[in-house]
């Protein structure tokens, strides 16, 4: 009996998250003293990397990724639908969420929490740089810390922003929307997850490695002259995380071409799953090209290489250029999915089809291609050839035409609309306000005149954070109060929701209206101590951030309550025409019992040929869920 | 386990031979992204030419083993593609000799391109333009590693018996083969051309 138990338990911890730590550890200091051996204390970043890719590599051998690679290839038959099934988590309870699981239901959960978890603390590295600006001097922190903060809580945040749509629900979601049964390479799925882990310690580690001093764009040279080895960390979890990025794009991409359902076309679908796509697929382009300046400037402080080093021939120049290529249509990989979510919610809650579906997406297609075209004007200032400052403002002030046109849908969808004010909605709202400011202030900074005046100060900080989190985080916080239902089966406190959203937005607008008055007087950034004439307007900023970390803590609260004794969702909790509604709470391995056939749009809300009858969405058991009361059309409030 | 699971969970041919298309061509276009940024930071250095700094000289790499590798190479791709066509042809495992042929060259080219690298006679610390070819070099290195392995695990199937019924296997792995040698002949004609 005890022998058994003892059994079992093996079987459990091996392989999974757990045997994956623990042989990663080990990989981890074996490689670092093999090539210590080698190099001794003479290239302590050769140690530190030899490290990183231990770990990386010993972590999958722990958690069974090589597995499956091993058995494609000489096991003597391929694996059984059982056997998948098995991999797919069936019957292994909680557990299933700490192994390489590739039931995209789990993967996307997995996301999820992992996104929650980064934003947690992204969130405390922004509250220690309010409470550092919030009177003149050094109050807590050295410069060098101050920096490291400000490195790790930008890069973490944009980490966490570029996965926060695509990962949670185009993995939980997005398959089920277009009536697949799974992504098109589960096991890819689960690697992409499981990359993205690997690469946190390595991230975290930088803090006991003296920290890096560039801040999240990781400057060459500065990056190459660091000596402390925090640089390392950071160019490492670039590298890792590019890899879980790819996988996971080339695997959206894969899915949605291959397996969506009959009567799927393109034009029927949802405009969520086009946002992913277009997103994921300009990732697949853009990211390649930040890899490849990762390894250079690992290669630079490894191998005593010199690619953004000037007096051996390198350029700095070539490292803003190689990281703005990806840092700008970054920006679209982080925008497309959030903008097609507030698409998507805006549709169930005015409950009208999408205004201009097929406009809509053109403008989605419009921005991935020019957003690959504009990344010159980031580097207005720092002495490129004036001859490329024309087209690039140009290209720059082009792609607002797309993007207008998109936000002018989603405006458009409200008209007229029977308008449900629920927190999806709620949330997109906020998403508009926020990003008309976003946008008008980012005319000025693509402008070269006034991005002249403008460049380096607060005006930037405070723009970005309209558009990143103001925009995007309000629509993957719409996302998140929409699907939460489906993907956890339990209801959120709408009360509690309602207080999140207030707390945010007031406290958003406050923060970030002052930092933008702070910048137009002319504060710069990655300054660790206040300046006397901007301390009132960094005071006001300060205060405000205490509501948006009130709002954070009532959202945390709100999600650990609703886990422990939140109500049971319904399976249509809003009455939602999307196919993820018509599946069972919680969603059965295999989503559907017999695959859906689409003979029309999503959207056709109050249109006589939505009716059930007409067999819109021929899927027996879905049609015939009844709606609870309170999803039936509200009157406008 | 339920047998409706299971069938639910079968997958159409139709299917598989997609999505591995898909798969393949898609991580191409990623790594295709990657070699032009490589061959783009050399053209942008080669054209700064900071401080007169970035010049090949006499540190060109040497013309003829960059030549017989891609010979080789080229040979390995045509090699694949004779046992591709078969396995397209006849549905079965094809004719093993050329498969073997193709990764025996594959495995040569990976020495030889591992050769050329160890023997560029630079010496740290490496100015710009040794630097690129470094990378060049021991990415196309990486590359050639990667369909050795690919080579390794497709032989396995053939030895198995599990190619039968499976010849987009052979198709979608030809796809990444045919862009090693075709992405190596780029990187060689590059770094010939930047000398």
């Amino acid at each position: 009996m005890t022998e058994t138990k003892h059994t079992n338990l093996i079987r459990t911890l091996f392989p999974s998250a757990v045997s994956g730590v623990v042989l990663g550890v080990i990989g981890a200091i074996i490689t670092g003293m093999i090539v210590y051996a080698f190099v001794g204390d003479n290239n302590q970043d050769a140690v530190i990397v030899a490290g990183y890719t231990g770990w990386v590599i010993f972590f999958f051998i722990g958690i069974g990724a090589f597995n499956g690679v091993w058995k494609w290839g000489f096991a003597r038959h391929d694996a059984t639908s059982a056997e998948e099934l098995q991999l797919a988590g069936k019957d292994q309870g909680f557990w299933r969420y700490f192994r390489f699981t590739t039931d995209h239901k789990v993967v996307g959960m997995q996301y999820l929490a992992t996104v929650l978890v980064l934003f947690f603390v992204g969130s405390l590295g922004a509250f220690m740089i309010r409470l550092e600006q919030s009177r003149p001097g050094a109050i807590f922190f050295t410069p060098s810390t101050y920096n490291t903060i400000v490195g790790m809580h930008g890069i973490l945040m944009i980490a966490a922003t570029i996965i926060m749509v695509s990962g949670p629900f185009g993995n939980f979601v997005l398959p089920i929307m277009i009536g697949a049964r799974d992504m098109a390479f589960p096991r890819l799925n689960a690697l992409s997850f499981w990359l993205l882990f690997s690469a946190l310690p390595i991230f975290f580690s930088t803090l006991f490695l003296g920290g890096f001093p560039t801040g999240w764009t990781g400057y060459a040279p500065l990056a190459v002259q660091e000596l402390t080895p925090g640089m390392d960390a950071y160019c490492f979890m670039i590298i890792v995380f590019a890899m879980s990025i790819t996988v996971a794009a080339l695997n959206i991409v894969a899915t949605v071409m291959v397996l969506r359902t009959k009567g799927m076309t393109w034009g029927r679908l949802p405009i969520f799953v086009w946002g992913v796509l277009l997103s994921v697929f300009l990732g697949l382009i853009a990211f390649p090209s930040f890899l490849i300046s990762q390894i250079m400037v690992l290669m630079d402080r490894v191998f005593q290489t010199s690619f953004f080093i000037a007096s051996f021939g390198g350029s700095s120049w070539l490292y803003e250029h190689m990281f703005w290529f990806m840092g700008h249509p970054e920006v679209y990989v982080i925008a497309l999915p959030a903008m097609a979510v507030a698409a998507e919610v805006t549709s169930v809650f005015a409950r009208k089809p999408l205004f201009g579906y097929r406009l809509l997406i053109g403008g989605l297609v419009s921005i991935c291609v020019l957003s690959v075209l504009v990344w010159g004007h980031h580097l207005y200032t720092s002495g490129s050839s004036p001859a490329l400052d024309g087209p690039y403002m140009l290209d720059t002030e082009i792609i607002s035409i797309p993007t207008g046109l998109f936000f002018l849908g989603i405006v458009g969808t409200l008209w007229r609309g029977k308008i449900w004010v629920t927190l999806p909605l709620l949330f997109v709202g906020g998403m508009l306000v926020n990003f008309v400011i976003g946008g008008i202030t980012g005319i000025y900074l693509a402008d070269l005149p006034t991005d002249e005046i403008l460049h380096g100060g607060m005006f930037v900080t405070a723009h970005f954070h309209f558009t990143l989190v103001g925009s995007m985080v309000f629509g993957f916080l719409a996302g998140f109060y929409y699907w939460f239902p489906k993907m956890v089966g339990r209801r959120l406190n709408p009360l509690l929701g309602r207080l999140h959203f207030w707390l945010f937005e007031i406290g958003f607008l406050g923060t970030f209206t002052a930092l933008f008055y702070a910048g137009l007087q002319g504060e710069p950034r990655w300054s660790a101590n206040v300046a006397p004439p901007y301390a009132t307007a960094n005071l006001i900023a300060s205060l405000f951030a205490i509501l948006i970390a009130a709002s954070v803590f009532v959202l945390v609260y709100n999600v650990v309550v609703t886990l422990v004794r939140g109500e049971v969702a319904l399976a249509n909790e809003w009455g939602a025409k999307t196919l993820e509604w018509t599946v069972p709470t919680p969603v059965p391995l295999e989503n559907f019992e017999q695959l859906p056939v689409i003979t029309s749009l999503p959207y056709d809300y109050g249109s006589p040929a939505s009716l059930p009858d007409t067999g819109v969405v021929e899927v027996v058991e879905v049609i015939d869920i009844p709606l609870p009361a309170e999803t039936q059309i509200q009157p406008e409030s | 386990m339920s047998k409706a699971l299971e069938q639910m969970h079968e997958i159409e041919p139709h299917v598989q031979v997609g999505r591995a298309r898909v798969g393949v061509l898609m991580f191409v276009l990623s790594d295709a992204v990657s070699v032009v940024a490589i061959m783009a930071a050399g053209g942008y250095l080669s054209t700064l030419n900071v401080t007169g700094q970035f010049n090949a000289g006499v540190h060109a790499p040497a013309f003829l083993p960059g030549l017989l590798v891609a010979i080789v190479l080229v040979l390995s791709g045509l090699a694949y593609y004779g046992w591709e066509r078969g396995v397209r042809k006849h549905g079965s495992a094809g004719q093993p000799i050329w498969f073997v042929l193709s990764g025996v060259l594959m495995l040569v080219a990976l020495g030889g391109q591992v050769w050329i690298g160890m023997n560029l006679g630079y010496v740290a610390p490496f100015h710009a333009y040794a630097s690129i070819i470094l990378l060049l070099t021991w990415y196309s290195a990486v590359h050639l590693l990667l369909t050795v392995l690919v080579g390794i695990l497709l032989s396995g199937r053939i030895i198995r018996g599990r190619l039968i019924g499976h010849g987009y296997i052979a198709e979608v792995v030809g796809y990444w083969w045919y862009y090693t040698v075709i992405s190596y002949l780029l990187m060689w004609i590059f770094v010939v051309l930047f000398t």
